[in-house]
């Protein structure tokens, strides 16, 4: 359950919360609801897979300050801002923060739903992202300092001869050491692996 | 040997007599040698003649003892006549030293009374000097009037220049001033100069129309002089122009009057704006709850049990909608200034009610202080909501640069007097310079930055058209208070009954 991608509703009017909660459930979206953005916080929420719709205007920190916050934590989940009629600057600065999208109150349903569905699409794509990510340092780790210096000059579309010259070995050597390269990160072709370098480099 | 009264006339009629004698010797032994020894009957004449000698020097001594005596009891009188005199002169001598030193005395009383008179004749003289400069100087007409007159006795000569009429002309016709008092004044202008004969007291503000056409407004006041008796027999007075501050009056007034238009619709569109934020809400709610209901039920879920929660859901928040707009009527319904009874406790949950979200955002303590079971209070519910709800405004203002969890709110309600309802709206914000709490009130001057400077004025001139007062006081520890009076209401002075003005106000 706790894995299951879900949309974070922050909002201060009980009445909002209900309803909203009640409309993305019946649409078969997982929904947890918070009073404010301490609540939300406060909870284990922040690590989980979903997305936040969150009210701009609220008591105490307000849905801008809590987007900040996140920020500050390196928490990328997407966020949709709820927004009244006269927010328009309010979302805008949203925006240009770096907000997924606003939607404002009342909400086309369709509209919400399909923007949380991408919202919800795009944590998921960049969850497996980081997970790759992960993936690959990892495997990186596993090699040795001769084997990275090879790899390097794999990706850089280096022959075996002038690397064997560069480093002063044997070529059978380098490609021994390539050999054990491809093994650790577990690439299926030199494409692949320069695929995965870009994944962790581009980081 | 002393001669007495006695003895020298005794030696006179002996030394008489002895010459006597001597003589008539010589004379009849001459006699006798000349006719040569022939003197027959000599010795008989000589006795003859001693005997008138001895006689003659007795009556001699008699008188003079008569003259003695009486020389003596003349000399007697006239030494007692001295004497007395003497006496007389001493007593006259001592009298008058006594008169003189009385005198000396007297004179120089005399002398330092007439130095005094001197120096308060010059005093009185510059005292004149004084009072015929100032009255001469002045701008404004100085004059007294005389009752048992029955005209004015003075008039200093900036009447010349105010009423541009002659000082002389009081002297020919003494109600010239009068007719120049505009019409529309004149006869309140004669009730008041009649007052003022019976009171002494005059303060009265009027125009006149001077010659050439032009109006002036004049502010007359007149103070009653006494005699000794504390008998009012004249009046003294300055008559002002005041046309100039009439004019500003006029003109603030008339800029009050479109500010407090101005700053009512500024008001009332936030106040509107901020409904309209409260009013998404519950339509936000209501279209989610209904677009789950379908969502629901196209996905074939009928159960009633799923969907009454939901239409619940939709039920609630349409009233709380309609609540909502039913404030809102209240509010833009009655344009017109209206007095009425209210419950000033309920007013202020109203506009707290409006200002909850914008406390809430500026993360403001809002503390409630009313004071139960208050009277009523009659004045216009809007204007009054637009006070408070301005004033909770300016705290927020003056609070959002404090740090956060010391920007207290207090609003509170009190029971002045009996007569009078308090309320006090307290910050705890950055408080007033001297100068700006003496300016406070003025339009135009603000600390905001983006301030127009007209909310504090226009308050005030609301509070005060209800007969209250708008006033601020510095906190002892931090921000300000201000603070506005409303009147009691007193039902027994109204033909309605409370209940009665209740339902006039009630929305239809």
């Amino acid at each position: 359950m706790n894995s299951m991608p879900t949309v974070f509703l922050i909002d201060d009017d009980p009445a909002i919360r209900d309803a909203v909660g009640l409309l993305l459930r019946a649409n078969g979206l997982a929904v947890e609801t918070f009073a404010s953005a301490v609540d939300f916080l406060e909870s284990d929420a922040v690590q989980r897979p979903g997305c936040l719709l969150l009210d701009v205007r609220m008591p105490g920190m307000s849905g801008l300050d809590l987007q900040k916050r996140l920020q500050e934590m390196d928490c990328r989940m997407p966020i949709i801002f709820i927004t009244g009629h006269g927010d328009v600057p309010m979302a805008i600065r949203a925006m240009k923060a770096g907000a997924f999208d606003f939607v404002e109150k009342p909400f086309q349903a369709q509209a919400l739903l399909d923007r949380l569905h991408e919202a919800l699409a795009l944590d998921a794509q960049e969850r497996r992202r980081q997970a790759r990510r992960n993936d690959v340092a990892a495997r990186l780790a596993l090699l040795s300092p001769r084997e990275q210096e090879v790899m390097e000059r794999v990706a850089a579309g280096q022959y075996n001869k002038v690397i064997a010259a560069d480093l002063g070995i044997s070529i059978s050597t380098v490609e021994i050491h390539r050999k054990r390269v491809m093994e650790k990160l577990q690439a299926t072709s030199l494409s692949d692996l320069i695929q995965m370098l870009a994944l962790v480099g581009g980081e | 040997m002393k001669l007495d009264n006695r003895t020298y006339p005794a030696l006179f009629s002996l030394l008489y007599i002895v010459t006597g004698w001597l003589w008539l010797l010589i004379d009849n032994l001459v006699l006798t040698v000349w006719m040569g020894g022939a003197a027959p009957a000599l010795l008989p004449t000589v006795l003859k003649n001693t005997v008138v000698i001895i006689a003659s020097g007795g009556l001699f001594y008699g008188l003079l003892r008569v003259h003695i005596h009486m020389t003596c009891r003349t000399r007697q009188q006239q030494e007692e006549i001295e004497e007395q005199l003497c006496c007389a002169r001493d007593d006259l001598e001592t009298r008058v030293q006594e008169r003189t030193t009385e005198l000396l005395k007297m004179n120089s009383t005399l002398t330092q009374q007439m130095a005094s008179r001197v120096q308060m004749e010059i005093a009185l003289r510059d005292s004149e000097e004084r009072f015929r400069q100032l009255a001469e100087h002045i701008r404004e007409v100085f004059w007294v009037y005389g009752i048992v007159e029955e005209r004015v006795l003075y008039v200093s000569p900036a009447y010349e220049e105010i009423w541009g009429r002659a000082v002389q002309s009081f002297d020919e016709r003494p109600l010239d001033w009068l007719e120049a008092v505009h019409p529309d004044d004149r006869l309140r202008i004669q009730e008041a100069h009649v007052d003022k004969h019976r009171l002494g007291h005059l303060d009265v503000e009027y125009r006149i129309v001077r010659p050439d056409g032009a109006i002036r407004w004049i502010w007359d006041r007149g103070f009653p002089v006494r005699d000794q008796t504390d008998h009012v027999y004249r009046i003294a007075g300055l008559a002002e122009d005041i046309t100039a501050r009439k004019l500003a009056e006029d003109q603030l007034r008339r800029q009050q009057v479109d500010l407090a238009r101005m700053s009512r619709l500024s008001l009332a569109v936030e106040l509107a704006s901020n409904l309209a934020h409260e009013l998404n809400q519950p339509l936000a709610a209501i279209v989610a709850y209904a677009q789950a209901c379908l969502t629901l039920l196209r996905q074939g879920h009928t159960d009633p049990r799923e969907l009454v929660g939901t239409f619940e859901g939709v039920v609630n928040q349409g009233l709380r909608a309609s609540e909502i707009i039913r404030h809102l009527r209240q509010l833009v319904q009655r344009q017109v200034a209206m007095q009425t009874p209210l419950d000033i406790n309920a007013l202020l949950h109203a506009v707290i009610h409006y200002a909850q979200l914008e406390l809430r955002q500026a993360r403001i303590d809002l503390h409630l202080e009313l004071t139960e079971s208050l009277p009523k209070t009659l004045a216009d519910d809007l204007q009054i909501q637009l006070v408070v709800l301005y004033l909770i405004r300016n705290a927020v203002d003056a609070m959002c640069q404090m740090p956060e969890g010391s920007r207290q709110l207090i609003v509170r309600t009190a029971l002045a007097s009996a007569d009078w309802i308090l309320v006090t709206v307290h910050d705890t914000g950055h408080g007033l310079s001297p100068e700006a709490a003496e300016r406070l009130f003025q339009p135009f001057f603000t600390t905001k930055p983006g301030g127009m400077g007209l909310g504090l004025p226009v308050s005030r001139s609301i509070i005060e058209a209800q007969g209250g007062q708008l006033w601020a006081t510095p906190n002892p520890d931090s921000g300000v208070s201000f603070h506005f009076t409303l009147p009691v209401y007193a039902p027994a002075h109204s033909p309605y009954s409370d209940h009665e003005l209740d339902a006039h106000r009630l929305p239809h």
